[in-house]
């Protein structure tokens, strides 16, 4: 029964969170910009409006993709919510980035194709990190669960902090900011013309929006994660991470894609193997 | 009792293959095939049933003078075969074996016949459940598909009778080596599959087709020679014939320390017939076979054999460097192979390395050596022959539909064969994605993997690039034009009965995987490594239970939730495909800057001087980077290192 | 006003598209956007494509190939939607308006809702006719605005509010 409530208000709460975080996320922006920008609830007035709009498609498949898309990221930020496996967590947050890569690919449109191919690159790039923060996590608790790592008395941070580092990598690829920002973007980015989502529209976009608000407060949580005891720390240190997000986001212009997977595959698999290699040397086998 | 079932098992399907070669009837020869894949099956589910069991052939017939005989028989058709494809590579690697045969046979009188010849135990029931079962779906696709193959290329002199004999012979083949106990015999039975694998690749007599299989023929008889090395090796330093028995092997009923070079030698072995790295380009050149060819030997069996050894003598080796070396040449393999599978254009090649990456994952699961892992090599098997050797046969269907085997040609697949694209597309999600098997044994694998962390990097790297190559071909099949109405395509019931089959056997065991576990996979695990398995109880739940050394106390591992994930699986893809329904008033272009002509369904565009063109998508392959011929000098290059060293430890870990 | 229709004037994403103009209003369409006059502040986002945009900022006159590229991107913006034409040339086909390929203004083509003209158009005037337009998402037909001459509310019965 318990849990039966913390599932249903994660799923009410996160959204409103996530949006709030994309308000805030633009009023820095713009502030940053020396503009006004718009105000903090205005992710809310663009979902709404989108569910206003008549409903278009350009294929049959396209809702089961993004539906599929917003279901898995429930049900990944639910698996850390309720503190099960972390690996299971990092596996269903790869289902999830494929059926949206799934969906862009499932209509015969080149701009759509190019941002499902960017963003097979930007799974390539983070996927990696992620599952060696898992080994890493097995190889400083003895388990993968994260009910071990909230209840831990030794913060994640201070044995894994090379991970930590690699893991930003991570964030700015998943808030899909600058220099990261490679298969489609929030701003009008012309290049590619809004890449994965542009054939979606309407009540489709507003179901991408939402998986967009229920991601960003899931990759914030990994980031607590690195400090889950007390756990308001974790939150100061996952808040902080979004505002460098942003301050990097107005700093660096778009690079390309081959750089984020190099840059990622030898800033983060370093950080990540050095990190490995010291818990292996410093605590042995389990 | 016991008779009859081995008789079924390894020489019903002999028979059966004679009479088919004798029919030309097309019909006849089906029901033959369905008849066999009958009585394979229920011969299979009685083995499990009985349990384990240890057999050995009546004394009446010299059964073992009949296996020297035939072994003498198929090396020397090695030889005329070097000969009459002018392949210096057959006749040396044919040479190396008959010669120390000869040798240890005549020189040495050495005496091979051991009690018991076969052992059945959990391991070898679950092998023979997969060979039975998935082995005679394929034979009963091949009875229309090697009509369909043979109308397109015009064959004059209808061959069907011949494939099919080979095809059928094999799984009496794969019996037999899955069942042998005595060494020498399982050797002849590892020789008679390469016989077949090479008579079945070379099958359509073309000049590629029959090179391909002479490369096939030398680099399994690299792996041949060194089982023969092996065989004398522990004959002679072990003295006699009981050295020869697997069980005493893996048992450690001699002294385990002077057997590593000999074990070394067959998980090398082994890793040629898995084709591992830098053996692989003979499963990729296999690739030009019919499609069954690839479906049952290169993907679901014969090549599971190579991994079948490997994990069969994991007990031998447990504890030894040549472990470590293992999970690292089988980890290496997975990711190589990966890599290399993301440069491929043709999809039966993709297949291909994604089959060589996962035998490596179950190679490298062998060589991490704890129970978890060696469940987890068992659940792999299981799980990637049912869903590769599906996909392979989903690939002959589409290349039957379309006639094409390039995944640039597969485009809009789903608006022109829905049903076969559906099972195509489950296929490949079952083969990376939650919750489906292969990624519960992947995800046991990963959590199991950091006793050897070199092998866990390479599985972390490996699972990364899975993830790509496999979306960008299931995104070429989905992509259509907006228009609504895709017709159900006809496909014949010797296509569409395996193919079904498959796709609910994909979701039957996947789903029953807590019951499975108690009553196979444990037991299994048990005899391939006494001790306590480490997979905890619970028919929704997959739990780990922490390592007894754990240092914080944690008890469980990890947890894997299989229904609920199902669940959320359904909810995800099934559930909206019941309740959406596009109108046809809701369709619109897709945005091509507002070129197009036509209405919503066109794909054709207005370019300069208002000339109309068909947009063409194509995929990203990089294949300045990933290519074979990028890739292909470093990493066989460390394969062959890698290989050279884990031999070394076998050698030094007296 | 309900949600949705608040939301739609809080959150009208244009779509501007160029027929075949000398680009002055284009430039002006871009200061929108920019710090100076940051039209962010009332939602306004410049999205690239049509099945994202609520509001259509066409500039340039209407040619022959044009006018097919207009429909298509016309047809792929979903419901509810306004079209503003955007300068002179847009509005009626300004000088250019006899040229051999050139239809005229915008609204040869597809149905327009507000007309800003001008040559080239001011930011200010952009600005005030998309907020115009956003009485019309709401469904709004009859508009109620200040005249800036004798300061009180009229009804506007002619949309085409001239500034």
């Amino acid at each position: 029964m318990n849990q039966f409530i913390i599932v249903i208000a994660t799923i009410v709460l996160a959204p409103i969170a996530g949006g709030l975080l994309f308000g805030i996320d633009r009023r820095i922006t713009a502030r940053l910009q020396g503009r006004f920008g718009p105000p903090i609830l205005q992710p809310f007035y663009d979902l709404f409006k989108l569910l206003g709009k008549d409903s278009i498609a350009v294929s049959n498949m396209q809702f089961v993709w993004i539906y599929a898309y917003l279901i898995l990221m429930i049900a990944s930020l639910l698996c850390l919510i309720l503190q099960l496996d972390f690996l299971v967590l990092v596996f269903l947050l790869g289902f999830a980035g494929v059926a949206l890569v799934l969906g862009a690919f499932s209509t015969k449109s080149p701009y759509s194709h190019f941002g499902a191919n960017r963003e097979l690159l930007q799974i390539l790039a983070y996927e990696p990190v992620l599952l060696l923060l898992a080994i890493a996590i097995y190889a400083q608790n003895g388990t993968f669960l994260i009910s071990e790592i909230v209840s831990h008395q030794q913060p994640l941070l201070l044995s894994l902090w090379p991970l930590f580092i690699a893991v930003l990598y991570v964030l700015t690829i998943k808030m899909r900011k600058s220099p990261f920002d490679i298969s489609t973007s929030h701003h009008a980015h012309q290049e590619i013309v809004k890449g994965i989502t542009i054939e979606y529209s309407g009540p489709f976009l507003a179901l991408y929006e939402l998986a967009e608000w229920y991601e960003i407060v899931l990759v914030l949580g990994i980031i607590v994660l690195f400090w889950a005891n007390p756990l308001w720390i974790g939150l100061l240190i996952a808040f902080a991470a979004f505002l460098l997000e942003l301050v990097v986001d107005n700093i660096a212009a778009r690079m390309t894609a081959r750089w984020m997977v190099r840059l990622s595959w030898s800033v983060g698999l370093t950080l990540g193997i050095l990190n490995i290699a010291y818990l292996y040397i410093m605590k042995g086998v389990f | 009792m016991t008779d009859g079932m081995m008789a079924i098992a390894i020489l019903l399907p002999v028979v059966a293959g004679f009479l088919i070669l004798a029919i030309r009837n097309y019909f006849a020869r089906g029901v033959v095939v369905v008849i066999t894949a009958i009585v394979l099956i229920a011969n299979s589910i009685l083995f499990a049933a009985k349990g384990p069991l240890t057999y050995t052939p009546p004394e009446g017939f010299e059964w073992g003078t009949l296996i020297s005989v035939l072994d003498y028989a198929i090396l020397v058709l090695y030889l005329l075969l070097g000969f009459k494809l002018r392949n210096r590579l057959v006749l040396i690697f044919a040479a190396t074996q008959i010669i120390p045969i000869v040798y240890f046979e005549f020189v040495m009188k050495a005496h091979m016949d051991l009690r018991p010849a076969f052992v059945v135990d959990h391991l070898a029931i679950v092998m023979t459940l997969i060979i039975s079962i998935i082995g005679s779906l394929i034979c009963i696709y091949a009875i229309r598909y090697m009509r369909d193959h043979e109308e397109h290329a015009h064959v004059d002199k209808s061959r069907q009778s011949r494939f099919l004999f080979w095809l059928v012979l094999f799984l009496g083949a794969m019996n037999g080596l899955v069942f042998a106990n005595n060494l020498f015999w399982l050797y002849f039975f590892w020789e008679v599959t390469t016989l077949c694998s090479f008579m079945l690749i070379s099958h359509d007599k073309t000049q590629i087709a029959l090179e391909n299989a002479a490369r096939a023929l030398w680099m399994n008889s690299t792996g041949g020679t060194a089982f023969i090395l092996a065989i004398i090796y522990l004959y002679v330093t072990q003295g006699g014939a009981s050295a020869l028995s697997v069980q005493n092997i893996i048992g450690g009923g001699m002294h385990s320390a002077a057997m590593v070079l000999p074990v070394a030698l067959l998980c090398f072995t082994g890793c040629t017939k898995a084709a591992q790295m830098p053996f692989q380009s003979w499963l990729l050149g296999a690739m030009v076979a019919p499609t069954p060819v690839s479906a049952l030997l290169h993907s679901s069996t014969m090549v599971k054999a190579g991994v079948y050894l490997v994990l069969r003598l994991a007990p031998a080796y447990a504890g030894t460097l040549v472990s470590t070396a293992v999970a690292v040449v089988g980890a290496f393999t997975f990711f190589g192979a990966s890599a290399l599978a993301i440069s491929q254009t043709t999809g039966k090649r993709v297949l291909a390395y994604s089959t060589i990456a996962n035998l490596g994952l179950i190679i490298a699961c062998a060589g991490i050596n704890t129970p978890l892992s060696i469940a987890a090599a068992i659940l792999l098997i299981i799980f990637h022959a049912i869903s590769k050797g599906m996909l392979f046969l989903c690939a002959g269907a589409i290349e039957h539909q379309i006639w094409s085997r390039e995944i640039e040609d597969m485009e809009g697949l789903a608006a022109k064969a829905p049903l076969v694209t559906l099972i195509t597309a489950v296929g490949m999600l079952s083969m990376f994605l939650p919750p489906f098997g292969m990624v519960l044994g992947k995800w046991i694998a990963l959590e199991a993997a950091y006793k050897v962390p070199l092998a866990a990097i390479f599985f972390v790297l490996a699972s990364a690039l899975t993830i790509v190559f496999w979306t960008k071909w299931l995104g070429r099949l989905l992509q259509v034009v907006p228009k609504l109405g895709w017709p159900l395509e006809k496909l014949s019931p010797s296509y569409s009965f395996p193919l079904w089959t498959l796709f609910i056997g994909i979701f039957v065991v996947g789903f029953g995987i807590g019951p499975i576990y108690h009553y196979f996979i444990a037991s299994a695990t048990s005899d391939v490594i006494p001790g306590i398995s480490m997979i905890g109880s619970g028919w929704a739940n997959v739990v780990l239970a922490g390592s007894s050394a754990v240092q914080t106390g944690a008890a469980v591992r990890g947890s894997f939730p299989v229904w609920v994930l199902y669940l959320v699986l359904g909810i995800a893809l099934f559930l909206p495909m019941l309740f959406f329904g596009l109108k046809s008033t809701q369709l619109r272009q897709v945005y091509l800057c507002g070129e197009q002509t036509g209405g919503t369904d066109t794909d054709e565009w207005c370019a300069e001087a208002d000339i109309k063109t068909k947009f063409i998508l194509g995929g990203y392959y990089f294949q300045g980077t990933l290519g074979e011929k990028a890739l292909n000098p470093w990493v066989n290059t460390v394969a062959i290192l890698l290989l050279a060293i884990m031999i070394v430890c076998g050698v030094i870990s007296k | 006003m309900g949600l949705i229709k608040k939301s739609r004037v809080k959150s009208p994403w244009i779509m501007h598209f160029d027929n075949s103009s000398c680009n002055g209003c284009d430039i002006e369409v871009l200061a929108c956007l920019t710090p100076l006059y940051d039209v962010e502040r009332f939602g306004i986002v410049n999205m690239g494509n049509p099945k994202h945009a609520d509001v259509l900022l066409i500039t340039g006159p209407v040619n022959m190939r044009t006018a097919r590229v207009l429909k298509n991107l016309y047809e792929q913006v979903p419901n509810p939607k306004m079209v503003i034409a955007v300068g002179t040339c847009a509005s009626s086909g300004g000088v250019f308006h006899n040229c051999y390929n050139v239809l005229g203004g915008v609204d040869k083509v597809i149905p327009v809702d507000v007309y800003v003209p001008g040559c080239a158009a001011r930011p200010e005037a952009i600005i005030d006719g998309v907020v115009m337009a956003l009485q019309g998402l709401t469904g709004q037909r009859h508009l109620w605005a200040t005249c800036p001459h004798c300061k009180t509310e009229h009804e506007v019965t002619d949309q085409r509010w001239r500034i």
